[in-house]
């Protein structure tokens, strides 16, 4: 079954018209992966924005299709309470409350033994970060996690993750990719992950890669990662992606 | 103890834990227009009341050497619609003891109702207050609220003195409060306010004299001003000339949502000892962008996202 069918969607920056998407269809199958790889600029963030309904962008043509309903028109917090949800790149802070109670806020039914569970599986220990303020004392990678553990809590259909892995130290990969692993399993969710690394971009189930707001190539992993080190000129990547496929 | 259920309600509200406040040994005093409701003192804590036409004169007295462990509460309001209230509590804490007081202002119907305080409280020498104060107003906007607090800190003291008001309407509010430290005194004063609506109208004045050697002071003015609601905060601490080694900070932040809100923060700061520092910082700001939409990614309403993100900040 298809979680998420986008038809033919061209998408302008409200501030500027500027046109930034042009004419994109994909879809995702249920309690799948799709990873969204492109360049800086190609769109791939105004991609994630415009599916959860951040008014910043106006649908100028196409239509999005949620579990089978069409969603375009509906307000952000109402394509949320469907199922959708989205963990930003760069994450809010929110000084004076605490990541508990944050935690409680991005959750209606959630009981507390699922925050804590949400915490363990990005990696956080439930006991040293729930009284943790939600403010600039947090480095970056733990906001990114706890950014995640908000979106598990929300117990979604389908998670958009924008770049989870931006700003994280290299060392930190394989534990995304275990992270991620692991949401997939415990949730059941659909995961559409925009991500510029290959180490994380193996999970995907589909993938596509986006250039100067257009879709260019849909398909498998490394062959989407083919075009896109072609197209970004790391050719010696590219040939290794080659070999290693045959 | 009888307690009027709409005092339980609101202090409920509130935050306070009712079922505290309704245990018997409890240290209590409760006070509807100017009849007293209920009253408990315990070995150590003297509390005298003196009823006035329209209020009451509260004495309340912490004995040399006593630290009163579980908290005192104190429970003044007005349960009709109209009516004035006037409170002239004196609170005396002697040599070396301790004391909390958790007080709870109600008026939870008011149309047109006024209370006044006057208040004078003296912490004696390397005694310790701990003081919170919150407010319902009720929902009409027709209270008008004047509390005025004069306190003395005598030598090593400490007191931490909250004034909430997050739950309802406001309506008029003025408070001032002048605090003067000598050597060894700390005080932090914190006010957490939010007005909903284009009649409510606040002006808070903290004013703090840094008087003694090794004084220290914090102003923590936090609010929000939402719907044409007005707030104004004025803080001012001052360092005089026998304040060597003082140290003194004010901290106004405020929010401001929707048309005709008015919100405005004075931070005064002044020095005459060249070895005492005090700072301030004032930030006045509309909600962030960005933790709106990621809210309302969340799920959450604009409405309730604007809620959440006042919440925090008036903290």
């Amino acid at each position: 079954m298809k979680i998420l069918e986008v038809k033919n969607l061209s998408v302008e920056a409200r501030a500027d018209k500027k046109t930034i998407l042009k004419n994109i269809s994909f879809e995702i199958e249920e309690k799948s992966i799709f990873v969204l790889i492109g360049p800086n600029g190609s769109g791939k963030s105004t991609l994630a924005y415009t599916l959860i309904g951040i008014p910043r962008f106006k649908i100028t043509s196409g239509k999005i299709f949620f579990l089978g309903k069409e969603i375009s028109k509906l307000p952000i917090y109402k394509r949320a309470r469907m199922g959708l949800a989205l963990g930003f790149q760069e994450p809010a802070y929110f000084k004076g409350i605490s990541v508990e109670n944050f935690l409680k806020a991005c959750s209606k039914n959630s009981q507390q033994k699922e925050i804590e569970k949400a915490l363990d599986l990005v990696g956080l220990e439930p006991k040293k970060f729930l009284k943790r303020k939600m403010d600039q004392q947090l480095s970056s990678g733990e906001r990114k996690r706890i950014e995640l553990a908000s979106v598990i809590v929300m117990k979604p259909k389908l998670m958009i993750l924008d770049e989870p892995d931006s700003g994280l130290d290299i060392i930190i990969y394989k534990e995304l990719y275990d992270i991620l692993d692991n949401i997939r399993q415990a949730t059941n969710a659909s995961i559409l992950l925009i991500t510029h690394r290959e180490e994380i971009g193996f999970l995907a189930d589909q993938a596509g890669f986006l250039n100067k707001g257009e879709l260019v190539y849909k398909g498998k992993f490394d062959d989407v990662m083919i075009r896109y080190c072609q197209s970004v000129g790391r050719r010696k990547r590219c040939r290794k992606l080659k070999v290693k496929k045959t | 103890m009888q307690i009027p259920n709409l005092f339980l309600k609101s202090a409920k509200k509130c935050g306070y834990d009712v079922k505290l406040m309704q245990t018997s040994g409890i240290s209590h005093l409760y006070i509807e227009s100017n009849k007293i409701l209920s009253l408990q003192g315990n070995p150590g804590l003297i509390i005298k009341t003196k009823r006035l036409s329209q209020g009451v004169a509260i004495k309340i007295l912490v004995k040399k050497n006593v630290k009163i462990k579980k908290p005192v509460f104190l429970c003044f309001g007005i349960l009709n619609p109209k009516g004035k209230q006037i409170i002239l509590p004196e609170i005396i804490l002697e040599k070396n003891s301790e004391l909390k007081i958790l007080a709870h202002c109600t008026f939870p119907q008011a149309t047109k109702v006024i209370h006044k305080m006057k208040a004078k409280i003296e912490l004696k020498k390397a005694s310790k207050l701990f003081y919170t104060e919150t407010h319902y107003h009720g929902e009409n906007f027709g209270a008008e609220v004047v509390p005025n607090f004069k306190i003395l800190l005598r030598q090593n003291t400490y007191l931490e003195n909250k004034f909430i008001l997050k739950q309802g309407s406001i309506g008029k509010l003025k408070i001032n409060l002048e605090a003067i430290l000598e050597k060894n005194s700390f005080a932090e004063i914190d006010s957490q306010i939010i007005g909903k609506g284009r009649e409510d109208d606040v002006s808070i004045f903290d004013k703090l004299l840094l008087e003694g050697e090794n004084s220290h002071s914090l102003i923590k003015l936090k609010g929000a001003a939402i719907n044409g609601g007005k707030i104004l905060f004025k803080g001012e601490t001052r360092a005089s000339k026998l304040a060597k080694n003082s140290r003194g900070h004010i901290d106004c932040q405020e929010i401001i949502i929707g048309k005709n809100s008015f919100a405005q923060s004075i931070p005064i700061i002044s020095v005459e000892n060249p070895e005492a520092r005090i700072t301030h910082e004032a930030s006045i700001g509309k909600v962030n962008q960005k933790q709106l939409e990621t809210l309302m990614a969340r799920g959450l309403s604009e409405k309730q996202a604007i809620s959440f993100i006042v919440r925090g900040v008036v903290k």
